[in-house]
């Protein structure tokens, strides 16, 4: 089990007013491996997704990442665990002072990759999810189905281990929806887990990918099933 | 296409006025360490005539002959000279204006002794050989008040550099605190770095080439508006009647202070500005 991209054991959170979201999580994310995350609003998708992401930690229970155990290892190698995960956030998270291209560009920067390759990266991805002609528009001048579609550039530019992606497909027609789970399916097929919290059930039904539903605390996996 | 700014630091409000506060720090702190310079390079040139020199004030000019021919058997003596009458007078009118009419005939004949610092001068003995010439004639050693003159330029020199160190500190201290608050203002953005995994040495980049950026703009203009009033000061000093010679040496060391005080205030407040976000990522 130590070649999983991620392992829950037992895990479980409790936010500090109270509000107990998990009992006890236990799944894995194999590589390569594309799940659905269900479940009712407030079920806590969006806090499992945090875990994942680093950005919270469990009140109880074990996780590790990438084989590491996030709350255990030097501060300084958290950011190197966080560069094998792409996220796209629910509320996208754009740096608004930055140019489209200049966000999308930015995980490479991070990563120290020279300027003029990542720019040419994050043109070519942002023409293929239809922003060819937004290149340096900044993000707040952009509808919402747009910003989106920059979120998703800006998760997958690293051609990350792990993709998590919150409600990716809220803000965009059912087209749009199609393209971008197939930009997954791609990313996907090249070796990526992607995970997706969704509400959208003509996507679920669609679709033929293991589902992670939550329910009364726990995460019950729905097997990987034929489509008709 | 933005190379170095992930982060809208420019547009801080808690910036805003940084540039102006540490300009005119390193105006006052640049102007205390030259100051400083000077103390020590003009004190440099006093101690030297004090401990060099003698002067002796003989009541009249016929006597100066006898005086000299005993000076000048006098071991420990380089040099022994009468001041001429002109510049007794100049050096009179000075300190007394020129409406003041002055009788130079009444007045002491000045001799300046130089002492050759290889023997001892023996001032007892001397006093007592010119006293067998005219009980009237007065022999006014300098050095006995050096020590006195020593502890008043040690002191105007602690308080210039504690001056200097002072405004340092208090343009790094500054600059912490905006950097602590630009580190408030832009934790949402701080965050969603550090979740596409951005290390916290990249995150301290962006403040630090801002600090460095912001620094050496603003002391380079506080440094050039010292540099001016130094200009005017050392003018003033000249016209005033110090010698250009105690100046020039001293000009030199100045420049250089006005010159490198931008590089040297940009890189405190660039390391100030990494700590402060190392430390504040830390915790």
């Amino acid at each position: 089990m130590s070649d999983c991209i991620a392992q829950f054991v037992g895990v479980g959170h409790e936010y500090k007013k109270g509000a107990e979201i998990f009992k006890g999580a236990t799944f894995n994310i194999e590589p390569g491996s594309f799940h659905f995350l269900t479940g009712p609003s407030g079920s806590g998708k969006s806090s499992l997704l945090k875990m994942l992401y680093l950005g919270l930690k469990p009140t109880w229970g074990s996780i590790r990442l990438f084989g590491e155990d996030p709350l255990k290892i030097k501060p300084s190698l958290l950011p190197l665990l966080r560069q094998q995960v792409g996220v796209v956030f629910q509320e996208f998270k754009l740096l608004d002072h930055l140019k489209v291209i200049d966000n999308v560009s930015l995980p490479l920067r991070v990563r120290g990759v020279e300027a003029k390759r990542s720019y040419r990266d994050a043109r070519e991805l942002l023409h293929w999810v239809g922003l060819g002609d937004s290149l340096q528009s900044y993000p707040a001048t952009l509808s919402g189905g747009q910003q989106q579609r920059v979120a998703i550039a800006r998760a997958v530019i690293t051609r990350p281990q792990l993709l998590l992606a919150d409600e990716p497909t809220g803000n965009v027609d059912d087209d749009m929806a199609i393209k971008l789970l197939h930009l997954f399916e791609e990313l996907n097929k090249m070796g990526t887990a992607i995970v997706i919290a969704t509400h959208n059930q003509r996507l679920l039904d669609r679709s033929p990918y293991p589902q992670l539903t939550i329910r009364r605390g726990t995460i019950v996996r729905t097997p990987k099933r034929s489509l008709p | 296409m933005n190379n170095s700014q992930d982060l809208p630091l420019k547009n801080d409000i808690a910036a805003r006025f940084l540039p102006l506060i540490i300009g005119s720090m390193v105006y006052v702190g640049t102007l205390c360490f030259v100051f400083t310079l000077f103390i020590l390079s003009a004190t440099h040139l006093w101690e030297n005539q004090l401990r060099t020199q003698i002067t002796l004030e003989v009541p009249t000019s016929s006597l100066q002959a006898q005086v000299l021919q005993v000076l000048g058997k006098t071991p420990g003596i380089q040099q022994a000279a009468a001041v001429p009458k002109k510049e007794v007078e100049t050096l009179l009118q000075s300190l007394l204006g020129t409406t003041l009419p002055v009788d130079l005939q009444a007045l002491p004949v000045l001799i300046e002794i130089s002492l050759n610092g290889r023997e001892s001068l023996d001032v007892p003995m001397l006093e007592a050989r010119l006293k067998t010439i005219s009980p009237q004639i007065q022999l006014v050693d300098h050095r006995p008040w050096q020590t006195q003159v020593e502890s008043l330029i040690n002191a105007s020199v602690v308080l210039a550099s504690t001056l200097t160190f002072l405004v340092l500190l208090t343009a790094l201290v500054t600059t912490t605190f905006a950097t602590r608050t630009s580190l408030l203002i832009h934790r949402q953005v701080i965050e969603v770095l550090h979740l596409i995994g951005a290390t916290n040495g990249y995150i301290a980049r962006q403040f630090q080439v801002h600090a460095l950026k912001q620094g050496l703009i603003a002391s380079a203009i506080g440094a050039a508006f010292a540099f001016l009033t130094f200009l005017g000061i050392t003018t003033l000093l000249e016209k005033a009647g110090l010698p250009s010679t105690s100046l020039s040496s001293f000009s030199l060391q100045a420049f250089c202070v006005f010159a490198l005080s931008p590089f040297v205030t940009g890189f405190f407040m660039m390391l100030s500005a990494r700590l402060t976000v190392m430390r504040g990522l830390h915790l």
